[in-house]
């Protein structure tokens, strides 16, 4: 086992239905892709170990319905997220327009501590349709608007991108939970053995 | 199959009448908080969803009580007091979504990953799962296999709790199956879940959640814990919590077997009066100047033996319990002393006391336990301490500890069955409510303790083979179901006799005590009642050796 600390990290998918989270999703676990179209109800929980510079992260990846009518699950489902995802399908323009609204909505609910900064990366799937309507050129152009948030081009049917897109999303989530010394005033235990204590018999330079 | 009855009991035994004289074990003073546990547990579980989050909130700080008592208020002690509101009622949005929109109804292939770890080997066929999670639905601690292979569970968890939060405004308690338990609990940021196949009723499963949730206050204060929280909600906190999840494993097992948490109350090492008065004395004269001093505790074996505490405070036993579990897990403890905060959540949840930590002598193994609100006091209570093991030593205290410890064959505490000499009887526990101390006919001794440990890092599995003879941990095992009669706030039961062709148990509650006994099987109730009265005079007659009887202070 490594001695470094382990890290979960929670992640969130959100993107209109039909767009590909959770075949992205499950291209990344399972290695696996499936023509037919099954709707998300609700949510799915899918969780995959990863190694970031030589860091054993385990991404706790949280795939929602895109659906109208279940489109908030609520602050408790967004709570504590260390990243999102935000999914559009390159043929269809509209799907990428509402990436805005998915952004809002996230740091809205979530309401991350410093929202400029929060980590979002975009990814633009099923590339490997001919049919594509919106432009690489365009989608990185809004990224570029938003903070320079990364950008992807995916296909979660020919595992396009797919790795290498998940990789960032842990990197840059990983970043961001800097291991900031908040707590330092926590206490630590002192001990002292009975031999040092008999020598140090007056001392109030004990070790705390 | 249980036949109940009120009124049969207070023409029968002159104990039920607190003006004609004590129960055995009552005092008037008492170290320890009579709390009851299972009043407290209703309270828990009547709790509303808005009462819930100022709750864990809203208790004044004793240590800083103290601190300004003695006049010195250390600034490093000092914690400010959270007053966010930790469920934010404004954010809460509702919608449409029904709780069957949480089943997973997409993808073979991400249900089967979580399915086959939930199946694995690690975690199928337990007794009981403890699942600790945080609100963003990280997992923190589980009791078996791997929390990061549960995150996903942990997912569904947070979902369900939260579904029922927002959008019904209403908490999830528990979810009842054919042949398993689930009860939840949310304190503070955490939710903790547990998930039982044996006996034990709800209530029984949200004092364990509890006390797993005060174990955690116990490491890092409960100010600290909301505290991080409500600066990073992704706080993953098992970075904090290193090192202190065997603290909650073997808090777990503890709980299992120990009837001191049942009932809410903490078991005394036998002693003979005078040796208890002398290591009282001892630990007095040598104490009653150091002003900061707020507890000095002297256990044995999970056992008081003694409780030493400076005037207006007293222990709940829950916080004694904590005091045993962090004792009995610390091995470092026996090799050196030590100096360590200590939280105890239901004395001040909201601070450290400091501890000197160590066992008495290398022959005896009593650990001395001095709690102080001074931070930098380590030299004169080490000193303090040196000067205690002396003084035991020399008025041969140790060697009593020793004897009782090691269950010396000729003390009648040793083997009480035998003493009182009712064949019948194969099993008692009396619980003495004003001091909240308890006794059993066969206390569990330590290397016994060991065993069922190893046992249990092992398995923890559902067993059905039959025991042929059954320990102390078994029959308090068939206790449970009279117990939890005996305290259901809806219609509580006072007296409870059941006999069958395997064995015949009674179960009594009064104002002043609680007492299950296991008799022989098909036992007449009338002979059990008289067999019962005469136990209730064995323990009285022994009070001053099993019980703690006074309330030393400073
Ligand atoms: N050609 C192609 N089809 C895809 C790709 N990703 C997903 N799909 C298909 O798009 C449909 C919707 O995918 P799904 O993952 O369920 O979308 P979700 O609603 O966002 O979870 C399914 O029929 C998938 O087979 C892709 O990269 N390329
Ligand atoms: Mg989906």
């Amino acid at each position: 086992m490594s001695s470094r600390k382990k890290v979960l990290l929670k992640v969130i998918i959100l993107g209109d239905s039909g767009v590909g989270k959770t075949s992205l999703m499950n291209q990344f676990v399972n290695k696996k892709f499936s023509n037919q179209y099954k709707a998300t109800i609700g949510a799915d929980f899918l969780t995959k170990e990863v190694i970031v510079d030589d860091r054993i992260v385990t991404m706790q990846i949280w795939d929602t319905a895109g659906q109208e009518r279940f489109q908030s699950l609520g602050v408790a489902f967004y709570r504590g997220a260390d990243c999102c995802v935000l999914v559009f399908d390159v043929t269809a323009p509209n799907t990428f327009k509402s990436l805005e609204s998915w952004r809002d909505e996230f740091l809205i609910q979530a309401s991350p501590r410093d929202p400029d900064h929060f980590p979002f990366v975009i990814l633009g799937n099923k590339v490997d349709l001919d049919n594509r309507a919106v432009s690489a050129k365009r989608a990185q152009q809004w990224c570029q608007s938003k903070n320079d948030i990364p950008y992807f081009e995916t296909s979660a049917k020919e595992a396009v991108n797919v790795e290498l897109a998940f990789q960032t999303i842990a990197r840059n989530a990983l970043a961001q939970e800097t291991e900031a010394e908040l707590y330092n005033e926590f206490p630590d235990q002192i001990k002292l053995n009975a031999n040092d204590n008999n020598r140090n018999r007056d001392g109030d330079n004990c070790a705390c | 199959m249980a036949s109940t009855s009120k009124d049969n009991m207070q023409n029968i035994c002159s104990h039920d009448n607190p003006e004609k004289d004590l129960e055995p074990g009552a005092s008037h003073d008492s170290i320890l908080n009579p709390t009851d546990s299972f009043e407290e547990f209703a309270t828990e579980m009547n709790s509303s969803l808005e009462g819930r989050a100022t709750d864990v909130t809203k208790k004044s700080s004793t240590i800083s009580e103290i601190q300004s008592e003695i006049g010195e208020c250390s600034k490093a002690l000092k914690e400010t007091k959270s007053s966010e509101n930790l469920l934010n009622k404004d954010e809460a949005i509702s919608s449409s979504v029904s709780n069957s929109n949480l089943q997973e109804q997409n993808g073979d292939d991400t249900e089967s990953e979580l399915d086959d770890y939930l199946k694995s080997p690690e975690l199928v066929n337990k007794e009981k799962h403890v699942f600790i999670l945080s609100s963003a639905g990280k997992p923190i601690y589980t009791r078996y296999g791997n929390e990061d292979k549960l995150a996903g569970l942990c997912g569904v968890i947070q979902a369900l709790v939260s579904v029922v939060e927002e959008q019904n405004r209403d908490i999830l308690r528990s979810i009842i199956t054919k042949d398993c338990k689930a009860v939840f609990l949310v304190k503070g940021p955490l939710i903790l879940v547990g998930m039982s196949k044996s006996n034990e009723s709800e209530t029984q499963l949200v004092l364990q959640l509890t006390y797993a949730f005060n174990q955690i206050v116990s490491v890092l204060t409960l100010t600290q814990l909301n505290r991080i929280f409500e600066q990073r909600r992704n706080y993953d906190l098992r970075r904090l919590l290193s090192g202190a999840e065997r603290l909650i494993d073997n808090l777990l097992i503890f709980m299992e077997k120990d009837p001191a948490f049942l009932l809410g109350a903490v078991r005394c090492l036998p002693l003979p009066e005078k040796v208890r008065e002398n290591i009282t004395s001892a630990i007095i004269s040598t104490c009653h100047k150091i002003r900061d001093l707020v507890f000095a505790i002297l256990i044995a074996g999970n056992q008081l033996i003694t409780l030493v505490r400076m005037k207006k405070y007293t222990l709940h036993p829950s916080d004694i319990h904590l005091l045993f579990n962090l004792v009995r897990s610390s091995e470092s403890f026996k090799t050196a002393e030590s100096w360590t905060p200590i939280c105890l959540p239901k004395f001040d949840a909201t601070g450290f006391l400091h501890g000197h930590v160590s066992y008495i002598s290398e022959d005896c193994q009593a650990c001395l336990l001095l709690l102080t609100v001074q931070r930098d006091a380590f030299y004169p209570l080490s000193q303090a301490k040196h000067t205690i093991a002396d003084k035991l030593r020399r008025s041969y205290c140790l060697t009593a500890i020793n004897d009782a410890l090691n269950r010396n064959k000729d003390l009648t505490t040793t083997n009480p069955l035998k003493h009182i000499g009712i064949p019948e009887i194969r099993h008692f526990m009396y619980k003495c409510k004003s001091t909240a101390q308890l006794f059993t006919s066969d206390p569990i001794s330590l290397d016994r303790l060991q065993d069922y440990r190893q046992r249990h890092k092992e398995g923890g599995d559902v067993v059905k083979k039959k025991v042929e003879k059954l320990s102390d941990m078994d029959y308090v095992r068939n206790y449970r179901e009279f117990c939890s009669k005996i305290h259901c706030a809806r219609s509580p039961a006072k007296l409870i006799f059941r006999s069958n062709s395997e064995d015949t148990i009674l179960a009594w509650i009064t104002n002043g005590f609680e007492l299950y006994v296991t008799f022989d099987p098909l036992m007449e109730k009338d002979l059990a009642i008289r067999a019962v009265d005469r136990l209730l005079r064995w323990i009285k007659n022994e009070e001053k050796r099993i019980f703690i009887m006074n309330a030393p202070t400073f």
